[in-house]
């Protein structure tokens, strides 16, 4: 189980994350949404160990983080391959670097499972499509079967089409592979078809956290209305049935 | 690969010639370049000798031919050196942390901090003449501009996405700087590396004249102009060649430094 | 601002106290016996052991190398460059004497070297890609080529043998500069017309200029105001890298025209092997050249507080 207890990120004078405490067990999935500049990034970096923490604690278990082998999905899927490397090259490097052991059949599965013939890998990053960069990009975080995967905005740069295929992918692959999964977003529409909880992030705190349909019927605080509000305007949030 | 423009054709063809003359000269001189023959001494060009001989009668032709490979060979070898120790330098402060970078770096803008061809007179003149004291010192004298543009595009590449994922992965600071900062420095560093070529031959015939270089008899062309210099008024043309033979080497090298510098912006730009 | 100075003065004492020790480490290793060759330079033919054994007390060099670098470091710290080993007059006022020949020389190779690019590079990029911008350019190719000592040579060769215009040897009258100077200058010239000529061009193509130009600001005045500014930066840095090509093209210049000058004080230094002198033209020289590039980055500073630009500006 991923806790964070009272997490505090101080960069010089600016405070990113102020008393920070969540927590997500295995199977299950956390959304985390806000507006842009509430310090998702940072939370997440702070998950991964990427930035120093000024206060508090990340654990897995009760031990380090690392040892759950996170792994993370990026917003921009090309720039989270090297334009001069093949794809099999980016998606060989944790299997390498972990020394997992992969079977074959596994490889083919999670292929099978993202919809990407094998031979795609062959290619390099500018060569396939932002949708197919995206699913390798899933494809090379699931690979060493991490227990934890942090995705930050996974759907923001595919177009509408490619959103909901590729939702649906990453729902049926937790399904099988039983990770946690912890997904940043600013698509309250994402978050509520598909997370099991919501976090709203506010200027670097946390508004509140509630089950995904207690919150979209009735969200506690006033800026989780406002939020909720504004997705019900832009459509993005269908009315509870 | 990028298309070549006229210039830069022609300037990798005479790069090239250079080479070939580096390697191949000396099978094409006519005579020993040491062979002393007193009695023909101070020839001017014409019979038998093409481009006269020198005060021993030496055969000057034979001699520039035989001095491109001291020059260009050791100026090549002088400079790929500090391409390895200042890369390598740049890449450990890129990946090593603070402390490595900071160590790094301040030994860097330290040995960057007194001209490096003062330096390496000081330093290949206090080890005795040699060829193994020039080497030593140019090379210690030739790796910080490496090691900055190492340093500099490793750090700016540090935040990009696939080195986030490698180091989620577990990937060893090694591989990444061998896998992911290597080849992107290439460019930049081969670009770099044409601009030490060129001040390396400078570097080796400035410390041959000074006599602290390759040492007499081989000919070298710094070391040939040193001893043409006593002989300037009765033979002045002597003087010209080797001169002549850096400026072209280090012309050529420079124009295709440009040439290759212009065509990564270009690359960048598109 | 005065923190960042005080940072960049730090930063200079370092590499000044660097210098001198890798310098005193060179001493101490380099081949031969340190102490047997102040004596032979001291007392020539005379030299016995017992000879060797006192000049290697009197510096300190029996008891090691730490003991050695103290006894050498610790006159120093209070300006003691100490006495030649050569000839035992004082290092330091021969130094200046040595500097007083081969400042002069510089500001007037550096002068000479302005006078040429500037104008050059300032109608060549009138019409750039011209016959005469690319003329400008080709030459500064080869003037950046030429080795110092060779072009120096040529020049004697021509104006002092063939045309017996110009004294080429010593220093005796102001007109023995003339030459070496100009040898300098020209190599000067060469790389402040590239740099100058670029600087030009990259600041006419600034986004903000064709707008002011639009609004019908005279051409002029849209050069000095708003070009000349943009030019200035690589300018004062490229002054910086002119300096260390100066003190590089003077230890062969003043070589081949027998001047004295520092140039001459090292090289003389080193072939004796006159240890006092080698390490205080070293320090001074880095001492002058740390302090020149300090000021270059203070300048930087004041100019722009953001511009983060290491020790010595010479990273272009």
């Amino acid at each position: 189980m991923l806790m964070l207890q009272n997490v505090d990120v101080r960069r010089g004078r600016l405070t990113t994350l102020r008393r920070v405490s969540l927590s997500l067990e295995r199977g299950k999935t956390l959304a985390v949404v806000g507006e842009s500049g509430a310090g998702k990034s940072t939370l997440i970096a702070a998950i991964l160990g990427l930035v120093r923490l000024s206060g508090g604690g990340v654990s897995w278990d009760g031990g380090p983080v690392e040892l759950c082998r996170p792994a993370l999905v990026m917003q921009e899927p090309r720039a989270a391959f090297n334009p001069a490397l093949s794809l099999h090259y980016s998606v060989m490097e944790p299997v390498i670097a972990r020394k997992f052991e992969l079977s074959p059949d596994r490889l083919l599965r999670l292929c099978d499972g993202l919809e990407l013939p094998v031979d795609l890998l062959d290619r390099r990053p500018t060569e396939v499509s932002i949708g197919q960069a995206q699913r390798v990009g899933i494809l090379r975080a699931l690979i060493v079967s991490p227990q934890l995967v942090l995705f930050d905005e996974p759907l923001s740069a595919l177009d509408a089409v490619t959103q909901k295929h590729t939702a649906r992918l990453i729902a049926d692959l937790q399904r099988e592979e039983g990770f946690a999964a912890l997904i940043v977003t600013h698509d309250l529409g994402y978050a509520a078809a598909y997370a099991d909880e919501i976090a709203v992030l506010r200027k670097g705190a946390v508004e509140e956290v509630a089950e995904a349909s207690t919150f979209v019927e009735a969200p506690r605080t006033d800026y989780g209305r406002t939020l909720r509000d504004a997705a019900f305007a832009l459509g993005a949030l269908e009315r509870a049935a | 690969m990028w298309a070549l423009g006229g210039v830069m054709r022609s300037v990798v063809v005479l790069v090239l010639v250079l080479v070939a003359l580096a390697l191949f000269g000396p099978l094409m001189a006519p005579s020993d370049p040491t062979a002393i023959d007193i009695p023909n001494r101070l020839k001017p060009p014409g019979e038998g000798w093409l481009l006269g001989t020198d005060a021993l009668g030496r055969d000057i032709f034979s001699r520039l031919l035989h001095g491109a490979r001291w020059s260009l060979g050791l100026a090549f070898f002088v400079s790929a050196l500090g391409l390895i120790i200042g890369t390598t330098l740049g890449l450990v402060a890129a990946v090593g942390g603070r402390l490595a970078d900071w160590l790094v770096m301040r030994v860097t803008d330290t040995f960057l901090a007194f001209p490096e061809l003062v330096a390496a007179v000081v330093i290949a003149g206090l080890l005795g003449a040699s060829t193994e004291s020039l080497i030593f010192a140019l090379t210690v004298t030739g790796w910080m501009r490496y090691a900055r543009v190492a340093r500099g595009v490793g750090l700016s590449l540090r935040s990009q996405g696939y080195v986030v994922q490698a180091q989620l992965a577990g990937v060893s600071a090694f591989s990444i700087a061998r896998w992911h900062y290597l080849p992107a420095l290439m460019p930049s560093l081969m670009v770099v590396w044409t601009g030490m070529f060129a001040r390396a031959i400078l570097g080796i015939s400035t410390l041959g004249f000074l006599g602290f270089g390759v040492q007499p008899p081989l000919p070298e062309w710094g070391t040939m102009l040193l001893d043409a210099r006593v002989h300037m008024r009765s033979t002045p043309l002597q003087m010209i060649w080797p001169g002549m033979a850096v400026l072209v080497c280090v012309l050529a090298i420079n124009l295709a430094g440009d040439a290759l510098r212009d065509a990564i912006a270009d690359e960048k730009q598109t | 601002m005065i923190q960042i100075v005080a940072s960049l003065i730090g930063r200079a004492v370092v590499v000044v106290a660097a210098a001198a020790f890798i310098t005193f480490a060179l001493l101490w290793n380099a081949p031969g016996d340190p102490a047997l060759a102040i004596a032979l330079a001291r007392y020539d033919a005379l030299v016995d052991a017992d000879l060797v054994n006192q000049v290697r007390e009197e510096a300190g060099m029996s008891d090691g190398f730490w003991a050695a670098f103290q006894a050498w470091i610790a006159p120093l710290m209070t300006g003691d460059f100490g006495n030649s080993s050569v000839n035992g007059r004082p290092v330091l006022a021969d130094l200046l004497a040595a500097l007083s020949y081969t400042f002069p020389l510089a500001l007037f190779a550096l002068t000479i070297g302005l006078v040429i690019s500037l104008p050059l590079a300032v109608l060549a990029t009138r019409y750039p890609g011209s016959l005469l911008d690319r003329f400008t350019v080709g030459l500064a190719s080869i003037g950046v080529a030429i080795p110092a000592f060779w072009l120096g040579l040529l020049l004697i060769l021509l104006f002092a043998v063939q045309l017996s215009w110009l004294p080429a040897m010593g220093a005796r009258t102001p007109y023995h500069a003339i030459l070496p100077a100009l040898t300098l200058g020209l190599g000067v010239a060469a790389s402040l017309t590239r740099i100058i000529r670029s600087g030009i061009l990259e600041a006419r193509g600034k986004q903000f200029l064709p707008a002011f130009r639009r609004r019908g600001v005279a051409e002029t005045v849209v050069a000095r105001d708003h070009i000349a500014p943009h030019a200035a930066v690589p300018v004062v840095t490229v002054i910086g890298l002119e300096l260390a090509f100066l003190l590089e093209g003077l230890v062969a210049v003043e070589v081949i025209f027998a001047r004295p000058g520092f140039g001459s004080f090292l090289v003389e230094a080193i072939l004796a092997r006159d240890y006092p002198q080698v390490q205080a033209a070293v320090i001074i020289a880095a001492l002058i050249f740390v302090l020149i590039n300090l000021g270059i980055d203070v300048f930087y500073r004041l100019l722009d507080p953001r511009m983060d630009v290491g020790l010595g500006g010479r990273d272009a």
